[in-house]
């Protein structure tokens, strides 16, 4: 192709330049190509790890899948909070070609979302543009497939599956388990101020979070963790190809079982009907929780879809206060069944339980009248009979001996004023006052001092003494148990891991004498004719016995000669009523306490049938119960009665074997 | 192949002995690039030949006999062309900022029915062979330093000022470097050449800050750092890089770019081809493009210079660095080397005015191949 002739032929100065200047483009041209190369290999060859992930973000997209909460179940695996489908239409913002005119669409195929536009238009603007809002939930088959033959068509509305809390006892648990929420700016502030940083998926609109009790306290193990499905995008994000094999699945949150008996809560809250209060049920051998029931309660699943705001208000209106859990956080003067307590610390400190002090119906100390609840007075009373008869004036008498730290000492050890770790929040730890605690409560020097008139109404569970239905409870389950100073356990397992039973504590510091001693007065509230509750007590069980305590507790000051009748009083002028109690008496198993607030009667016709129905219950539900009531019905059939020492054709003597079968521990 | 100076009379003239001198070679190296172009928008169409890849192994086809056709034409009648082609671009310029069409917020489209007509296009053309037939008829000392160079600062500055009041800046840049090929090709003087450089320099900025349009001027910001805008302006220049980047040294696998099958990456058919060449081809692939448009280049120049007139001398070179130009520009834009201008890699990017202009160019190079014996006498022409 080189043609020498040119170099030779026509010579002139113009072509020499030109010649020379066109080497040089040459050159640069050549500079510039290497110049490029040398950038391609900059980006393709040293820089292309960094390029290929930029490009794989690009292309593919991870869309979370939320873990599915884990369940909470009873001790006997009966769901108190489960999961249930809901279909679902969400709307994506940056997908409609016009929000206003879409949700004009889905307002003519599902009514309901018109009513709640401004709502939907809020939540839908407050979202990041891509994410789907939910719109309607929990719509019907009928409702679903219209909206998906329609709005299938329909730029930026979807259609999915997905799965609502659900609490199957709607509102028996409502308090123990409490409830799941929408996330709320609250609940990422409190996550932030726990030191923790907040978990990506709470983000996601929909995403749900425990809000109170189990729910809340336990939310992260219940959470789970959210997976993904790798999908390809292109620019404008549309999903053009789902990749099984890079899917990470959701891991479901864990089951939690409660220690708590789903039928004997059920029937607890049953028995309050109308009336306000909490029952605690424990089992005393080992501290777990049957039940823990706050009366009236409200339907927590009311709550999972975003409570409407008049229910709200009439819930939190209501003077009987359904949103407080009684329970835990509701505390109450024990009233007479704090005598246990005081007649245990008289005891402890040297009191004969054979000493007499006479009942006239009223007692005077510092010029001052204490009224004995029975007008006429209960004569001569042993600590047997004034517990049985629940004689005011003897526990006058007997605290006033002792003064208060003793009685403060010993409610201590029985768990009053103590704040137990059951796993959830919200117990009260109330008032167990001594001199000590006046020092520490009062700011003005004149009210520091314990002024020695407080001590005879603190020894029958009046004045500043503050319990929860949990502390009493637990104080009757330690009483009961006899040896161990039991802690209550709500959360039997998480994820399969058992918690530490409530066995594992130490020994009451009290002699077996002197419990035996307060148990026997119980026995004889409940089972001896002339007892406070005798008739309220009988449990129709045969053997099966229940041993009991009363109280009436004022829940104000009353004025001197006012009638202490609660009916015909307005309803948060009347007195508290409760009941304590344990079974069976020969062989405790199970503890219960009663709380009726503001109660019309008192602890005897009050509270003790809602306890007697509740323990009821409870001890059915216990095989080994039944059968030792069983079989004292088969082999009583024909009259003999078994304590006539007679002894028929039946091989085994019933009653004393009976509760020693099969015991477990 | 005649290798001689020494032919009989007339012998050139003769049709079979002209399309013996056409460089086939050349016109293979086009070829090359063209294939790889219908076959990368085959691709980013998702492996059809709708809506690119057949409308431009139409066009090429086509083109490319037009080319062929153009090589054998005399170059005295390109000579006599190149006041009359320059004189009605720059009618068409002006037509086009009376009543041009605005598309993309810029004027630069002429409709005239029947099509849509770019004039700067034209213009290109028109710049370089006017250029070339002045410079044919000046002295070398004129060239170098004179009060006659003030005419080719007027041929370039008019047609200049008018694209880029368009706007169309990456264009008027285009033509303007381009005249300015033919400006130091033709002899200016080096002295010169280093003063206007400086001065140039010194003009940047405040040109940058009070002339440039903000969308211009967001486009060199974002050059400078693209990462500040990422889904924004950036958002090219990331996309592209992110493309070339992630193609590594063979590539994707042709037809499994996702940035460009994704449509993430912008213009893809267009401006930002030579991504998807980078994603799928890698750089091999890459290489091997930029090493045909090499050749292209250095094959252009070589009949530059074996040329003997010096209207084909310097209409060949101006329409190379054009060419040239449009493969460094855009080769820079899409690596990230350069700002967004809206400069396409010729005969591989999707669209038909700027290969027509660039085959018509070509048509002209392998005119001058074919006449590279021609002496073409100052000062005549046939217009």
């Amino acid at each position: 192709m080189s043609e020498p002739s040119i170099f030779f032929e026509d010579v002139n100065e113009r072509q020499g330049g030109f010649l020379r200047r066109t080497f040089l483009m040459g050159a640069a041209t050549g500079l510039g190509l290497t110049a490029l190369t040398a950038r391609l290999g900059y980006l393709q060859l040293i820089e292309t790890d960094r390029y290929r992930t930029l490009s794989a973000e690009n292309q593919f997209n991870f869309r979370v899948v939320p873990p599915p909460r884990g369940r909470i179940l009873d001790r006997n695996g009966v769901v108190l909070a489960g999961n249930r489908p809901s279909f679902r239409v969400l709307v994506v913002r940056d997908e409609t070609k016009d929000l206003d005119g879409t949700l004009d669409v889905v307002a003519k195929l599902l009514p309901a979302t018109a009513d709640r536009r401004r709502q939907l238009l809020r939540d839908i603007n407050g979202s990041p543009r891509f994410a789907p809002v939910p719109v309607a939930t929990d719509l019907t088959w009928e409702e679903f497939s219209r909206v998906n033959l329609v709005g299938a068509d329909l730029p930026g509305v979807m259609t999915d599956m997905n799965e609502v809390r659900y609490y199957p006892f709607g509102g028996a648990f409502a308090h123990v388990i409490g409830y799941v929420a929408k996330v709320s700016d609250k609940d990422i502030k409190e996550i932030r101020e726990a030191g923790k940083s907040p978990d990506p998926i709470l983000l996601n609109p929909g995403f749900r979070i425990g809000k109170q009790g189990v729910e809340k306290a336990l939310d992260e193990q219940l959470r789970g963790s959210p997976g993904g499905q790798k999908v390809e995008v292109d620019a404008r994000g549309k999903v053009v190809r789902e990749d099984r094999e890079g899917d990470r699945p959701a891991i479901p949150g864990k089951d939690v079982i409660l220690t708590l008996d789903a039928d004997i809560q059920n029937r607890a809250l049953e028995v309050f009907g109308t009336e306000s209060g909490a029952a605690v049920v424990m089992d005393v051998r080992n501290g777990d929780i049957l039940c823990l029931v706050s009366a009236p309660s409200f339907d927590a699943n009311a709550f999972v879809g975003g409570i409407p705001s008049r229910l709200y208000r009439d819930l939190s209106g209501y003077e009987r206060r359904p949103l407080l859990d009684k329970a835990l956080s509701g505390t109450y003067p024990p009233g007479s069944t704090f005598k246990t307590m005081t007649a245990l610390a008289a005891l402890e400190w040297g009191v004969n339980p054979a000493e007499r002090v006479s009942c006239g119906g009223s007692w005077r100390f510092g010029g001052r009248s204490f009224a004995c609840w029975k007008r006429g007075g209960h004569g001569s009373q042993n600590m047997h009979e004034a517990i049985k008869n629940s004689c005011d004036v003897y526990f006058y008498t007997m605290s006033l001996r002792i003064g208060p730290d003793k009685i403060a000492q010993v409610s201590r050890a029985f768990g009053l004023g103590e704040k137990f770790d059951i796993g959830v929040a919200g117990q009260k730890k109330g008032i167990v006052p001594d001199p000590a605690w006046k020092k520490r409560y009062f700011k003005r020097p004149d009210m520091q001092t314990w002024y020695p008139g407080e001590t005879p109404s603190y020894g029958i569970g009046q004045g500043a003494l503050a319990v929860n239905p949990l502390q009493l409870c637990v104080m009757v389950s330690r009483l009961a148990n006899g040896t161990k100073a039991l802690n209550p356990r709500l959360i039997k397992s998480i994820g399969g891991k058992d918690l530490p039973p409530g066995s594992l504590a130490p020994n009451l510091p009290y002699s077996k004498e002197h419990l035996d001693i307060v148990r026997g007065g119980m026995q004889a509230v409940a089972n001896d004719r002339s007892g406070t509750a005798y008739r309220a007590s009988q449990l129709g069980l045969g053997p099966v016995l229940m041993a009991g305590k009363t109280g009436t507790a004022q829940s104000r000051s009353y004025t001197a000669g006012e009638n202490r009748k609660g009916a015909g009083k307005p309803w948060s002028q009347r007195d508290h009523a409760w009941f304590v109690a344990f079974a069976p008496y020969d062989d405790p198993r199970y503890a219960l306490a009663v709380l009726v607030q503001h109660a019309p009667a008192g602890g005897a016709r009050d509270a003790a049938p809602r306890a007697r129905e509740i323990m009821r219950t409870t001890l059915l539900k216990d095989p080994e119960i039944r059968a030792r009531i069983e079989q004292r019905m088969t082999t009583d059939a024909p009259p003999p009665p078994i304590d006539t020492g007679e002894e028929p054709d039946v091989m085994a003597p019933p009653v004393v074997d009976a509760p020693v079968q099969g015991r477990p521990e | 192949m005649t290798s001689s100076a020494m032919t009989r009379p007339g012998q050139r003239e003769r049709f079979s002995e002209k399309i013996g001198e056409i460089d086939w070679r050349f016109a293979i190296l086009l070829t090359v690039i063209a294939g790889v172009g219908v076959l990368m928008l085959y691709s980013i169409a998702g492996g059809s030949f709708t809506p690119w890849a057949g409308n431009h192994l139409i066009r090429f086809s086509f083109l490319w006999f037009l080319m062929l056709c153009l090589a054998l034409v005399d170059l005295r009648v390109w000579y006599a062309m190149s006041y009359p082609v320059y004189a009605i671009g720059l009618l068409l310029l002006l037509a086009v900022e009376v009543v041009g069409e605005i598309r993309l917020g810029a004027r630069r489209w002429l409709d005239l029915g029947f099509m849509s007509l770019q004039p700067s296009e034209i213009m290109k053309l028109g710049l370089v062979m006017a250029l070339a037939r002045y410079y044919h008829n000046i002295s070398a000392k004129d060239a170098k330093w004179s009060w006659k160079l003030l005419v080719p600062v007027g041929m370039i500055g008019v047609p200049v000022l008018l694209v880029a009041h368009q706007p169309d800046l990456g264009t008027a840049i285009l033509l303007a470097l381009t005249g300015l090929v033919i400006v130091f090709a033709a002899g200016l003087s080096w002295k010169v050449i280093v003063t206007g450089v400086v001065a140039v320099g010194a003009a940047i900025p405040p040109f940058v800050l009070f002339v440039l349009h903000d969308y211009q001027r967001q486009r060199i910001l974002t050059f400078m750092n693209p990462e500040a805008d990422p889904s924004g302006s950036g958002y090219h220049i990331l996309q592209s890089q992110t493309a070339i980047g992630s193609g590594g040294p063979l590539g994707k696998g042709y037809m499994l770019g996702s940035q460009s099958q994704l449509n993430f990456l912008p213009e893809k058919q267009t401006d930002f081809i030579f991504a998807t060449v980078g994603e799928e081809l890698g750089f091999v692939g890459c290489f091997v493009v930029l090493l045909v448009y090499g050749l292209i280049i250095a094959s252009a120049l070589r009949i530059a210079s074996t040329s003997h007139s010096h209207f084909g001398r310097l209409s060949s070179a101006g329409l190379t660095a054009t060419f040239a130009l449009y493969v460094l520009i855009n080769g820079a834009m899409v690596m990230g080397l350069a700002p967004v201008v809206g400069v396409p890699m010729p005969l591989l990017s999707y669209g038909g005015t700027v290969m027509m202009t660039v085959m018509i160019g070509f048509g002209l190079v392998m005119s001058v191949r074919v006449h590279r014996y021609l002496e073409l006498p100052r000062g005549r022409g046939l217009f």
